[in-house]
């Protein structure tokens, strides 16, 4: 085809786009993936009957805080890898932060359980599933972002499929917080975190492959 | 550029809106530009060229939400067609990984650069030293005529003078090697 022929293809029924588009279509895609998740772990794993009580309680605000803000940082990195020519800036390296607070949280917490009850914070009751359960979760919501990219155009696609896995790992653990009863910072500090990486090293790896344009 | 940057942006803000004689006026816009930006790259296969001009008219159709209107249209368009060609020559065999990209457009914008410091540095060597170094000075290193003055140990306005003298003498040489 030649390249007028192809113009003229390409702009025939032109739709606008709306101001705003890349991050509505990001948006769009994560609620979608989200709901999906939500539906899982409200009618799959059941939500943890003392929900109502422990929202008036801390813990269940600091895990919310801890995969919420990492959530954030992963959802605005990918927002800015979505741009041909965009900079991730600090939003990757900010991550750290809730990582250390919450570590701080797990040594305070430390301190004040005797020493022959550390394990058991440690592994809570669920340590055997809880990884592997965030990282399924977040399947629905990496899939979502896969459909927001088609119209998008990331360059730096391993990056790009890092931050979008660990954005969904992240809104997936979010969800998961309302299944999962563990109380322990040890506890989500491990094996929240270990089911969030894993789904930011899927994304690396399937990244190159399916965010191709 | 900072104008044509202008004018392809107004096209394309409005293209966005969903004028379709903009958003054609764009693409056409387009095609002279990249069919050079390939070529250049390229080495003159003009299927290649071709096909690619016409995969990055796609994308920046297919793709136009990912373009922030506060930013600079051209750093856009370039983008993808850097995007582009790296994937295709990733394709053809060369292992380029994808995410050396920012460090391989660098390269290419290095090699740019320092052939055009060679190109540079012959043409001043065809003109007297003094005149070449008052212009490395001023136009080059960028100083102000006082500072050039002070560096080389001269009078301002011998500096001003062999600036306006060297232009001239350059601008002999290259019309001269362009015939």
């Amino acid at each position: 085809m030649n390249s007028d022929d192809l113009i003229a293809s390409l702009t025939r029924d032109l739709r606008p786009v709306p101001r705003h588009a890349l991050g509505r279509r990001l948006g769009l895609g994560m609620v979608l993936g989200g709901l999906v998740t939500l539906a899982v772990v409200g009618g799959g794993l059941g939500f943890r009957p003392d929900l109502a009580l422990a929202m008036h309680g801390a813990t269940f605000w600091i895990k919310w805080a801890y995969t919420i803000s990492l959530a954030v940082c992963a959802t605005a990195a990918t927002l800015r890898l979505a741009r041909p020519d965009g900079i991730v800036g600090g939003w990757l390296r900010l991550m750290v932060v809730p990582v250390l607070c919450l570590a701080m949280i797990a040594v305070a917490e430390l301190a004040v359980t005797p020493r022959g009850q550390w394990l058991a914070l440690w592994l809570g009751h669920s340590w055997t599933m809880c990884s592997r359960n965030v990282l399924l979760l977040s399947v629905p919501i990496f899939a979502g972002l896969l459909w927001s990219f088609r119209r998008l155009a990331p360059t730096r696609l391993a990056l790009a499929g890092t931050s979008a896995g660990m954005a969904a790992g992240a809104w997936g653990a979010t969800l998961y917080c309302l299944h999962c009863p563990e109380t322990s910072a040890l506890f989500v500090l491990t094996w929240y975190t270990l089911g969030m990486a894993g789904a930011a090293l899927v994304g690396r790896l399937l990244g190159p492959r399916l965010l191709r344009w | 550029m900072r104008h044509d940057d202008d004018r392809l942006r107004a096209l394309m803000l409005a293209g966005l809106t969903g004028d379709s004689v903009a958003h054609a006026a764009l693409l056409r816009a387009l095609l002279s530009p990249l069919r050079g930006f390939f070529r250049r790259r390229l080495g003159g296969r003009d299927d290649d060229v071709e096909d690619l001009v016409q995969e990055t008219l796609i994308a920046v159709h297919q793709r136009r939400a990912s373009y922030d209107p506060e930013r600079p249209f051209g750093a856009w368009v370039h983008a993808i067609a850097r995007y582009k060609l790296i994937d295709r020559y990733r394709r053809s065999g060369r292992t380029t990984p994808l995410d050396d990209m920012p460090e391989l457009a660098d390269e290419f914008a290095f090699a740019e650069a320092s052939d055009a410091r060679a190109d540079l540095d012959r043409l001043l060597d065809t003109i007297p030293a003094k005149q070449a170094s008052v212009l490395r000075a001023t136009r080059i290193e960028g100083l102000s005529t006082a500072e050039a003055a002070e560096r080389l140990g001269i009078g301002e306005s011998d500096v001003k003078v062999s600036a306006h003298r060297g232009l001239k003498a350059l601008a002999a040489r290259v019309r001269d090697s362009w015939q």
